[in-house]
C-alpha cells in the first residue's frame, strides 16, 4: 500500500469496498429507478433502500461483529458514505442512527441497548431522529429547556424540539434535555439523554414545512411524556460532554463537502471534452477545491480514526466545506449557462440546481452555524 | 519536530534574526545561510543525501517559514538534478540556477528567452530549452541582458540567449515537463512555510495589538478572519501533502504527482490570495511596510505562486482532466489511471 493511496482513502482494501458500494448501487438503481438527488442525507428517505443497502453489508460498519455490524473502521464508513452521497443515494432514513446514535451506543449505551439496537440500525431498519434544537435554543444548545424529572420506573419528559429532521417517519428520537435546573455557573452541567420511543403517548409531531414546500423537519412537542429507565442513554447529568465529545466525525465527515456533488459532477458531464478554456478552468477550480477539501477531511478523519484529538480541524472543516457547498451551488449554474438549455439532460440539472438553491441556507446551518465554527477555530488558534 | 525539522527552524531562525542588519530591499543572497546549509548538507540534500521528496520538502517549508534568501530549490532539485540526467558537470559547492524557455531551432542555433530566472548570479546556470522535440541542457555562460525582482526582492534575470544546438545536451521533452513539475511541486511547498509564517505574525499582532481597550482578537469580526485564514492554509496543506506522498511514493516523473502537483498548484493558489489578503487587514498599514516582517512571506507567496505556471493555467489543465475523464467523481476520489 501506498502513502499516496492512504490518504485518498483508496488504498487496497477501502478500493474494493468502493467498487463494491459502486456495483450495488449501480444494480439497485436500475432495478429500484431511484433518482440521484442533491443533498439526499437530508432530503430522500426511502425505507426500502436503508434495508436493501443494510442487507448488502454497507450499514454499520463501525458496529462490532458481536452486535450484527461488520467491525470495520471509520476510513470504511467515509468510503461507503462518500460513494453513497456522490451517487445521489436515498439514504436519509438510516442516516442519523447509523452516523449518530450507534456510535453513542457504542460510548455509552448499556449492553442490553447495544444489543436490543445495533443490531436492528445494521439491519437499515432502526431509523432515528435527533432531538436537540429548540426555539430558544439554536446556537446556544445550553438554553435548552426540555426538562425529565424523575418518576416512578422512568422519566417524564416535557419540552418543544425543533429541526428535527424525518420526526414523522422515524421510530425513535434521541433527546436532549434537562434533568437537574439550570446552574448559570455551570451552563453545561445537568443534561442527559433519551432515546424516546415516537408513538409514546403524550407527543404531537408538526411539520415545518421548507420554503419550496418540501417536509423534512418537524416540531416535536412532548407533554409529560414517560420514558422508561432503560432507554436513558448514557449517565444522567452527563449529556452535555456525550453530546458534544463525538461531534469530529459529524463535522468533518463527507456530507460537509459533498451535498451539492451530484449536482456538479453531472454539469461537468454534461459539458462537452472540448469546451473552451473559460469553462476548463471553471471545472478545474470546482474539482480543485473539491479534491483539497476531501483531502482535509480525509486526513482529519484518519486523525480521529487513530484516536487522537481534530477538533479544532473537524470544526475548520465544516466551515470551509459548507461553505464551498454554498458557493458550488452558483459555480453550477455557471457551467450549466454553457448548456443548451432546453436540452433534456440539462432541463434535469435544473431540477437538481433549484433544491440545491432551496437547500443551500442550511448548508451552514445545521449541525453547528458556521459562525459559531469559527469561533471553535479562532479558539483553536489561541486568541479566544 | 524530528531533528531535521529542528535543524532547519534553528538554522531558519538564525537567518532571520540576522536580517536585521542588512538592507531591506531589494533581497539579496543570504550567503552566511547558504554556508549553513551547505555545512549541514541541507543544500543538496536529495541530489546528494539518502533524502527524498518528504526531506526535501520538512527543508523547503522549514526555510519559507523563515523567508530564507537562497535558491534551495533551484540547486538542489533543479540545476543539480537537471545537469545529473544532461550529464553535465556543475560546481560541487555553491548555489545554481536554471534558466528555461521555450526555444527555436535555427540554423542550428537555439534562440530563445529566459524570463525570470531566479537567482541570476548562482556559481552556475544551466539553460533548460525546449523545443517542441527536445529538451536542450547546457551551462549558459551569458550575463542576464535584463535584471529585476520579484514581489519580495528576489533577485530575477532575463536571458536572452543563441546557443549552438550541437552544444547541448539533447534529452526527452518528458523532462522539461519534469522541471516544470518539480518547480511547482516545490513552490507549492514553500508557499505552506510562508503563510505559515504569516499566519503566525498575525496571530501574535491581533493578540498583542490593542484598539477599543482590548486586543484586536477579541473582537469576533477578527476572529472570523483569523479562522477563514486558517481554513485556506490547511485546504493548501492537505492538497500539498499529498503532492509530497506522490513524489515519495511514485517519484516526479509519474501521472500521481503530475495530478496531485495539479489540484495542490490551484488550491495554493487560491489560498494565497484570501490568506495573504486578511493577513494584511489584520496588520493594518504597518503590515505593507519594508520595516516590517509581513511581507517576507506574503509577497514571496504572491510572487512564487505564478512561478513555474500560473493558478489558472493549473485550473485549465485539471479541468480539461475532469472534462475528458468518463467520471468526473473518479477525478476527485483519485488520480486517474494509469498512475
Amino acid at each position: 500500500m501506498t502513502q499516496f493511496d492512504a490518504l485518498c482513502a483508496n488504498d487496497p482494501e477501502l478500493s474494493e469496498l468502493r467498487t463494491a458500494i459502486r456495483e450495488f448501487l449501480a444494480a439497485d438503481r436500475d432495478q429500484h429507478g431511484w433518482e440521484p438527488a442533491v443533498d439526499s442525507w437530508l432530503a430522500t428517505w426511502d425505507a426500502d433502500f436503508s434495508a436493501r443497502l443494510a442487507e448488502a453489508g454497507f450499514v454499520g460498519l463501525t458496529i462490532p461483529t458481536e452486535y450484527g455490524g461488520h467491525g470495520l473502521g471509520h476510513l470504511h464508513r467515509y468510503v461507503v458514505t462518500e460513494e453513497l452521497l456522490a451517487h445521489g443515494a436515498p439514504v436519509a432514513a438510516h442516516w442519523f442512527s447509523d452516523r449518530q446514535f450507534a456510535p453513542s451506543l457504542l460510548s455509552y449505551g448499556s449492553d442490553e441497548q447495544r444489543r436490543e439496537f445495533l443490531p436492528v440500525i445494521a439491519a437499515g431498519k432502526l431509523h432515528a431522529a435527533i432531538g436537540m434544537s429548540e426555539h430558544d435554543a439554536g446556537s446556544d444548545l445550553a438554553a435548552v429547556k426540555t426538562r425529565a424529572s424523575q418518576v416512578d420506573g422512568g422519566w417524564s419528559l416535557s419540552g418543544t424540539k425543533v429541526w428535527t429532521s424525518g420526526a414523522h417517519l422515524a421510530h425513535r428520537i434521541v433527546v436532549l434535555a434537562r434533568t437537574s435546573p439550570l446552574d448559570p455557573e455551570h451552563r453545561h452541567a445537568g443534561f442527559s439523554q433519551f432515546f424516546v420511543k415516537l408513538d409514546s403517548p403524550g407527543i404531537t409531531i408538526d411539520p415545518i414545512v421548507q420554503m419550496g414546500g418540501e417536509h423534512h423537519f418537524n416540531e416535536v412537542t412532548f407533554d409529560d411524556v414517560f420514558v422508561p429507565d432503560a432507554d436513558v442513554l448514557g449517565s444522567i447529568g452527563d449529556g452535555w460532554r456525550q453530546v458534544t465529545s463525538e461531534l469530529g466525525f459529524e463535522r468533518s465527515g463527507p456530507e460537509r463537502i459533498l451535498s451539492t456533488v451530484t449536482l456538479i459532477v453531472a454539469a461537468i458531464k454534461a459539458l462537452p471534452d472540448d469546451a473552451d478554456d473559460g469553462t476548463a478552468a471553471a471545472v478545474g477550480e470546482l474539482v480543485a477545491r473539491m479534491i483539497s477539501l476531501r483531502q482535509l477531511s480525509i486526513s482529519v478523519a484518519r486523525t480521529l480514526a487513530s484516536g487522537e484529538d481534530a477538533a479544532t480541524r473537524a470544526a475548520l472543516v465544516k466551515d470551509l466545506g459548507t461553505r464551498f457547498e454554498q458557493d458550488s451551488v452558483e459555480l453550477a449554474a455557471d457551467l450549466l449557462d454553457r448548456l443548451d438549455a432546453s436540452a433534456p439532460e440539462a432541463r434535469r440539472l435544473a431540477e437538481l440546481l433549484a433544491t440545491a438553491r432551496l437547500h443551500s441556507p442550511l448548508f451552514t446551518l445545521r449541525g453547528g452555524t458556521n459562525e459559531v465554527l469559527r469561533g471553535v477555530v479562532a479558539r483553536g488558534m489561541g486568541v479566544r | 519536530m524530528n531533528e531535521l525539522e529542528q535543524l532547519v527552524a534553528d538554522i531558519g531562525a538564525r537567518s532571520l534574526e540576522a536580517r536585521q542588519g542588512r538592507p531591506a530591499y531589494p533581497d539579496a543572497f543570504d550567503e552566511q545561510l547558504w554556508k549553513n546549509l551547505e555545512e549541514t548538507g541541507l543544500s543538496r540534500l536529495t541530489s546528494s543525501e539518502d533524502a527524498g521528496p518528504e526531506e526535501a520538502a520538512v527543508v523547503l517549508t522549514g526555510l519559507a517559514k523563515h523567508a530564507a534568501a537562497v535558491p534551495i530549490v533551484e540547486t538542489d532539485l533543479l540545476a543539480v538534478w537537471l545537469a545529473a540526467k544532461a550529464g553535465l558537470d556543475v560546481p560541487e559547492t555553491g548555489p545554481l540556477t536554471v534558466a528555461a524557455a521555450d526555444a527555436e531551432l535555427r540554423d542550428g542555433s537555439l534562440v530563445g528567452t529566459a524570463y525570470d530566472v531566479p537567482w541570476p548570479h548562482s556559481v552556475a546556470v544551466v539553460f533548460a530549452a525546449r523545443t517542441p522535440e527536445a529538451l536542450h541542457v547546457g551551462l549558459l555562460s551569458d550575463a542576464p541582458t535584463a535584471e529585476s525582482v520579484n514581489l519580495a526582492g528576489e533577485p530575477r534575470a532575463t536571458f536572452a540567449f543563441e546557443v549552438e544546438a550541437s552544444t547541448t545536451q539533447t534529452l526527452d521533452v518528458e523532462v522539461a515537463d519534469e522541471l516544470t513539475r518539480r518547480g511547482a511541486w516545490a513552490r507549492c511547498v514553500q508557499i505552506i512555510g510562508a503563510l505559515d509564517a504569516a499566519r503566525d505574525l498575525t496571530v501574535a499582532h491581533t493578540s498583542e495589538r490593542v484598539q477599543f481597550g482590548r486586543p484586536l482578537a477579541k473582537f469576533q469580526a477578527v476572529q472570523h478572519s483569523l479562522a477563514e485564514m486558517a481554513g485556506e492554509i490547511e485546504r493548501a496543506r492537505a492538497a500539498t501533502e499529498l503532492a509530497i506522498v506522490a513524489a515519495t511514493d511514485f517519484g516526479f516523473n509519474s501521472a500521481a504527482t503530475d495530478y496531485a502537483v495539479t489540484v495542490a498548484k490551484v488550491a495554493t493558489g487560491r489560498a494565497v490570495g484570501s490568506v495573504t489578503t486578511i493577513a494584511h487587514q489584520l496588520h493594518g498599514a504597518i503590515g505593507a511596510t519594508v520595516e516590517h516582517r509581513l511581507w517576507l512571506f506574503t509577497m514571496r507567496a504572491r510572487g512564487w505562486i505564478d512561478d513555474f505556471g500560473t493558478t489558472g493555467h493549473y485550473a485549465r489543465r485539471l479541468g480539461r482532466i475532469a472534462l475528458t475523464a468518463d467520471d468526473p467523481w473518479q477525478v476527485v476520489v483519485s488520480c486517474p489511471e494509469p498512475r
